[in-house]
């Protein structure tokens, strides 16, 4: 059973290791998800609006990190 | 299949797998050291067998589901998973959190199995080896989850499960040689690169999903991995700037 709970929490780690990042990139994902589908933006723009938001949001929790590393 | 996605997820499985194998192996390796190789070969041969289970059984089943929908999914779990890991070995790079140490995990390992001993005389051999398993189980999982990911939907699942393998034998091998904790192996380097490829896969394939037809199509993942790796260093560089003024 504690293998199990440790197996279960190492799969959400795995994704989910700053919650703030994992919101922030999914909070992209849909944005650009909803602009190409339902505002008809041209696809290349969301492309590079996921690329760029994803590279900057990196950026962004690295130096978060480094201004608290606890987080 | 062509070369420009079949070698970027050929290559990030081995070098995960390289990651993660030497830190399994560091456990293993305690085992062995206090209680003999025989728990520990068979805990680590029971961790490897559910490891490939898991591949076995999660690969076809991931081959029926529609490709775009998959691409999305996939691509999300890329990315999240990618960047995860980029975070960490740039914070790690910039001495903001501190590197992995395999003599240290080593020590603490044996400190452990050592304190178990005591309070329970009975079973020794059984806690090893399922000490063994755990570490090989989790650790492989990621291993796992990158072969599957980068595997499935593109025909990539064998190439991508031989280059873990290939980087299992390796470890293992030179492992056996040196018979100690793999600690010259650059971790860091290798997960900063890892977390470059997966991340870059995962804008590629959410794009896909999402609908987009990226420009030079395959060649594209080379322009998005240099740019997190230039997003990696940057962060990594601004932050080390960061923590010398805090300092």
């Amino acid at each position: 059973m504690r293998m199990l709970k440790e197996l279960a929490a190492e799969l959400v780690g795995m994704f989910v290791g700053e919650t703030r990042l994992t919101i922030s990139v999914l909070a992209i994902i849909a944005l650009v998800g909803s602009l190409v589908d339902f505002i008809g933006l041209d696809p290349l723009l969301g492309g590079a609006v996921l690329l760029l938001g994803s590279v900057t949001l990196l950026v962004e929790s690295v130096l978060r990190g480094a201004r608290s590393p606890g987080l | 299949m062509t070369w420009s996605i079949a070698a970027p997820a050929v290559t990030a499985a081995f070098l995960a797998a390289i990651v993660e194998v030497v830190e399994a192996f560091t456990i293993v390796l305690a085992v062995a050291t206090l209680r003999g190789w025989r728990p520990a070969a068979w805990g680590t041969t029971a961790g490897l067998a559910l490891l490939a289970a898991i591949v076995l059984l999660l690969g076809p089943l991931l081959d029926r589901v529609p490709i775009h929908s998959l691409r999305v999914a996939i691509g999300i779990l890329l990315l999240l998973f990618g960047m995860g890991w980029l975070r960490k070995a740039s914070l790690r790079a910039a001495g903001i959190i501190p590197l992995h140490d395999e003599d240290a995990l080593f020590a603490a390992e044996t400190d452990q199995l050592d304190q178990q001993a005591q309070r329970q005389q009975r079973n020794l051999h059984w806690l090893a080896g399922i000490t063994a398993l755990k570490a090989v189980l989790l650790e492989g999982l990621e291993v796992v989850f990158i072969v599957i990911a980068v595997g499935a939907g593109r025909g990539l699942l064998i190439p991508a499960s031989l280059g873990a393998l290939a980087a299992c034998v390796l470890v293992l091998a030179v492992g056996a040689i040196v018979h100690r904790p793999l600690s010259r192996v650059p971790e860091n380097t290798l997960k900063f690169g890892v977390g470059v490829m997966l991340s870059a896969f995962g804008v590629f394939w959410t794009g896909e999903g999402l609908g987009i037809a990226w420009p030079g199509q395959d060649i594209a993942l080379l322009f998005f991995a240099a740019l997190f790796l230039a997003a990696g260093l940057i962060g990594s560089s601004l932050a080390r700037k960061l923590r010398m003024e805090f300092a």
